[in-house]
């Protein structure tokens, strides 16, 4: 009697030979990739901690496949990418696709679209490309945003490009700091101004006296002092912590786009920070806007423009000597800058220019528009604003909203030409025709004395979702009642900024209300689901400045 | 569902089955993909902080007998609700401690600018000890004045009232000056205290900081702790100082 | 004794032999490379229309004219493909496809809108298929028709 012809030798021989087989190849998967681009349709990203030295001090942040800023994804429009996250730190993580329409359990949202990445997990993001353009992906879990969890994202045209181009660099903007984040929003919460080193002094008064006259100074002083509110208050985190980065590399390092006389190069501009507005200009370079959130906009040259957090622009420039131009960023109060430099040789560098003076803001920004030193008579709020000021998270209610599209903010010097929205023109006109069914009022609201920030003068956990029905079309009307610009990020949903173009609206993710403005644009709810709808400055989103826009 | 240490395989495998059967199931969960509400939250905006201070922590000299004082206060909580801490008190030279005021206080904001405080205070230092229900509010009024007005009242059925406001004149962006005063004030004398009926102390202080960091600042100043009305009277008779101007030197901390 | 002058001798040059061997060879040709880079991600290729004037010029509304209407020529463009995978609730279909020179695309693997009125089916993971495809006014191709090509893989 033969036995079975497989002994058990050769069972075992065999399984440990397809176990060979199959275990190989994942073996070398679950090895992420260390390159600076990852392009293709299949991706493994491992968010882990990552030691990194950027003021001399050694300290550890947090980064993607050991790089801070994570690697450049290439993605084709019209593929379906899958990206395998795995989490190595110790507490829950994600990863949120910025401006990317994606179904909504795939946005990387904890507690709206899925339950987060717990340590060790791995979740496998998988969704269609349905879009072009420059955009970048963060984690949207506590501060990790802001240890180093944030990296660009380029999709390629299906059709190809619009503009000609020769070279093409990713610019990422963001702010890096040694300290515990949340030892800074701790700070904020005792002191609000604890990182305001450029506040008005008893110098600053005497100089003011001296210009103004004392009557008038003495006259602004107590304006702003009745109402606790201080004009230096340009960002509530300042170049004392943070040093601000290009690519990663702060502007002592020089980071370099190379390219040869005559060439097109195109730049991403990315703001991934936390908490910083930059101004960018390349001295001696103008540039020609291509894009805005990922968008085609008619072309438009400017000297300078204002990013602020969570925006792109794309630009084309066409550098007409062989040298260095210096790329100069520097932060919207004027405390530091990232630099870089677009050169022919690797090596060179050009003069950085000296920061313009700070801005300072003005009774528009309060919501006051024209009224100094009390001339006017004192309009009053309404009943709803009453109420709305009387909150505990409310400092002010703006008695004049002003729309100051056109206007590129505070801090500028009129001899060069900044981009506003007003120049921002959509190429093709809006997909969807139908005007808005209604009208959703927001108010961007906060406490600077408490450090509580909203909308309507709540907090997140106090308010409810904003419900809007599948295929709706709408209206959003920001007005900011407080004195720092909000840089406004709707997840999922277009936002079509009513910007005075008619049809030609520019489709945005992210979009900054100035101090005292108010804005509007149109959404169509055409991907149901949870939607994160929150100010993306970092510190604002985590105090309260949050809601769910809920498509069903 | 999280992934085993030990095998990559069936981590990836484990993972790219939830990840389609999460997309199979929200197609047919109905409308509305997402996970349910009662999931942890996207933002956790309720969190709980804590500070305290030590706004005087300085030695009083006048040429004479030394003095060491301390007046601090802290607190744990939420944006709406906190619990405080506020303590005081003046060591002299011979080792009586004097001015001991301690108070514990649930404080729930009110207003944009103030909160309002309730609990107990106690004053514990060389005299003999008094309870008191506190109730108060604290908080910045217009021009940037901090202000705590505080009203108690004792099992006996006195009152009292304590007065104290401050304000921060930047000379530079760290050197700052700071005028200060506490006043108390009393329904009914307590001789045992040395505490007259109406008016009965006064402290307030010049103190000039340098912060070299926000949470480090050491100051020199001037103060006058000055006794008033029935207060003074009694300070004369037990032969006690009813006003001295002093040199202080301290230093101003905050965690 | 002299063993011990020898001793401290040596123990007096190895700081000297250590610190020589430390001290990197300075190399200005170092300080170059060690400027970081940005990484290329390439150039532009072929446009796909002309590059348009700035803005505010009347031309601008012309040249858009002209995009919409070279657009309209284009409607309809016909491909054959592999069907990956079908979505019914999102109405989409996942497909390999060989190129479709009407429009100028290469082979690619995409996901198309299928419009309301087309019956999917018919329509399963692994079949050939015969469609036709049109530009929507957003830029999106989407499906008018899909039909099985007969035959199976």
């Amino acid at each position: 009697m033969t036995g079975p012809v497989f002994t058990r030798r050769r069972l075992l021989g065999g399984a440990a030979a397809i176990s060979a087989l199959t275990l190989a190849p994942w073996r070398s998967r679950s090895a992420p990739s260390r390159a600076p681009v990852l392009s293709g349709a299949e991706f493994q990203l491992e968010i882990g901690a990552e030691p990194l030295n950027i003021t001399g001090r050694p300290v550890t942040g947090t980064g993607i496949n050991g790089q801070i800023p994570a690697p450049i994804l290439r993605w084709r429009e019209g593929d379906t990418v899958a990206l395998a996250v795995t989490n190595r730190l110790s507490e829950p993580s994600s990863i949120h696709w910025h401006g990317v329409r994606t179904p909504s359990p795939m946005d990387g949202v904890p507690g709206l679209s899925f339950h987060g990445i717990a340590p060790g997990e791995t979740f496998v993001y998988r969704f269609p490309v349905r879009q072009s353009g420059t955009y970048w992906y963060h984690s949207h879990s506590a501060f990790q945003e802001q240890t180093g969890v944030y990296g660009p994202i380029v999709i390629v045209p299906r059709g190809g490009y619009a503009e000609a181009f020769d070279r093409d660099y990713v610019v990422m903007l963001s702010d890096w700091t040694d300290d515990n984040p949340g030892r800074i929003v701790s700070n904020l919460k005792f002191q609000s101004d604890y990182y305001n080193y450029a506040q008005r002094t008893l110098g600053g008064f005497v100089a003011d006296a001296q210009r103004r006259g004392l009557a008038e100074t003495v006259a602004d002083r107590l304006e702003w002092g009745k109402m606790r509110m201080s004009p230096t208050d340009i960002l509530d985190v300042s170049g004392a912590p943070y040093t601000y980065l290009i690519n990663g590399q702060p502007p002592g390092r020089n980071w370099t786009a190379l390219f040869r006389l005559g060439e097109r190069v195109r730049l991403r501009f990315i703001n991934g920070s936390s908490m910083s507005i930059f101004d960018v200009r390349i001295e001696g370079l103008p540039m020609i806007v291509v894009q805005a959130d990922g968008n085609d906009v008619v072309p438009v040259t400017v000297d300078e423009f204002r990013i602020s957090v969570a925006e792109t622009y794309d630009v084309i420039v066409q550098p007409m000597a062989e040298r260095a131009y210096t790329i100069f960023a520097q932060a919207e109060d004027r405390t530091g800058y990232a630099r870089g430099s677009l050169a022919s040789q690797a090596g060179m560098a050009a003069a950085i220019p000296p920061m313009d003076p700070r801005p300072m803001r003005t009774m528009a920004d309060m919501g006051m528009a024209g009224m100094e030193h009390g001339e006017m008579p004192r309009m009053e709020l309404s009943p709803e604003g009453k109420r709305l000021e009387a909150k505990v998270g409310v400092d002010n209610v703006a008695m004049m909203p002003t729309e100051r599209l056109d206007r590129a903010g505070e801090g500028f010097p009129s001899s060069r030409r900044v981009l506003s929205y007003a120049d921002l023109r959509a190429i093709r006109p809006g997909s969807d025709p139908r005007p808005a069914s209604r009208d959703i009022t927001l108010h961007l609201t906060g406490n600077m004395q408490r450090f509580m920030w909203g909308f309507d003068g709540k907090k997140f956990s106090e308010a409810e979702p904003i419900l809007l029905q599948r295929g709706e079309r709408v209206r959003f009307v920001l007005i900011n009642d407080s004195m720092m610009e909000h840089p406004i990020h709707l997840h999922g949903l277009w936002s079509e900024l009513e910007s005075g173009h008619g049809e030609y609206r520019p489709y945005k993710h992210t979009i900054n209300v100035k101090p005292g403005e108010q804005l509007s644009y149109l959404v169509t709810a055409d991907e149901p689901g949870r939607w994160a709808y929150h100010c993306h400055l970092l510190y604002h989103m985590e105090m309260g400045m949050f809601r769910e826009v809920r498509v069903a | 569902m999280s992934a085993s240490r030990t095998s990559p395989l069936a981590a990836v495998l484990a993972a790219f089955a939830t990840a389609a059967a999460a997309q199979i199931s929200d197609a047919r969960d109905g409308p509305m993909p997402g996970v349910p509400s009662d999931a942890a939250p996207p933002v956790m905006d309720r969190g709980i902080f804590a500070h305290a201070i030590l706004n005087e922590l300085e030695g009083r000299f006048n040429g004479g007998n030394p003095e060491f004082r301390w007046e601090g206060q802290g607190w744990v909580g939420t944006d709406y609700d906190k619990l405080w801490i506020k303590s005081e008190g003046t060591l002299q030279s011979n080792g009586a401690l004097d001015d001991g005021q301690q108070q514990f206080l649930y404080a729930r904001a009110m207003t944009t600018y103030f909160d309002v405080q309730g609990g107990l205070r106690s004053d514990i230092d060389s005299r003999p000890t008094r309870n008191w229900a506190a109730f108060g509010i604290q908080g910045v009024a217009p021009y940037f004045f901090d202000i705590e007005v505080t009203g108690y009242a004792s099992g006996e059925g006195h009152l009292a009232a304590k007065l104290e406001g401050s304000y921060d004149l930047l000379i530079t962006q760290r050197l700052i000056l700071q005028p200060q005063i506490e006043i108390n004030l009393y329904s009914k004398a307590d001789p045992a205290r040395l505490i007259g009926a109406g008016f009965s102390d006064i402290d307030t202080g010049l103190r000039l900081r340098y912060e070299f960091d926000r949470k480090f600042a050491p100051y020199i100043g001037v103060v006058y702790e000055g006794k008033l009305g029935q207060t003074a009277s009694l300070a004369r008779q037990a032969g006690e100082s009813t006003g001295d101007v002093r040199f202080v030197l301290g230093v101003r901390v905050w965690f | 004794m002299i063993v011990r002058l020898y001793r401290s001798l040596l123990i007096g040059l190895v700081p000297i032999a250590f610190s020589a061997c430390a001290s990197p060879e300075p190399a200005s040709a170092e300080q170059e490379l060690a400027v970081p880079l940005g990484v290329d991600l390439g150039g532009s290729g072929p446009v796909a229309a002309p590059v348009a004037p700035a803005q505010g010029e009347p031309a601008y509304s012309e040249h858009l004219d002209q995009t919409q209407m070279a657009h309209a020529g284009a409607n309809d463009a016909h491909g054959t493909g592999t069907v990956n995978s079908v979505d019914p609730a999102q109405h989409k279909v996942n497909l390999s496809h060989a190129p479709i020179p009407e429009i100028g695309w290469p082979a690619m693997t995409m996901e198309f809108p299928v419009a309301p009125s087309v019956d999917l089916k018919a329509i399963k993971p692994g079949i050939r298929v015969n469609f036709t495809i049109e530009q929507q006014p957003g830029g999106m191709y989407e499906i008018k028709v899909i039909t099985p090509a007969g035959g199976g893989r």
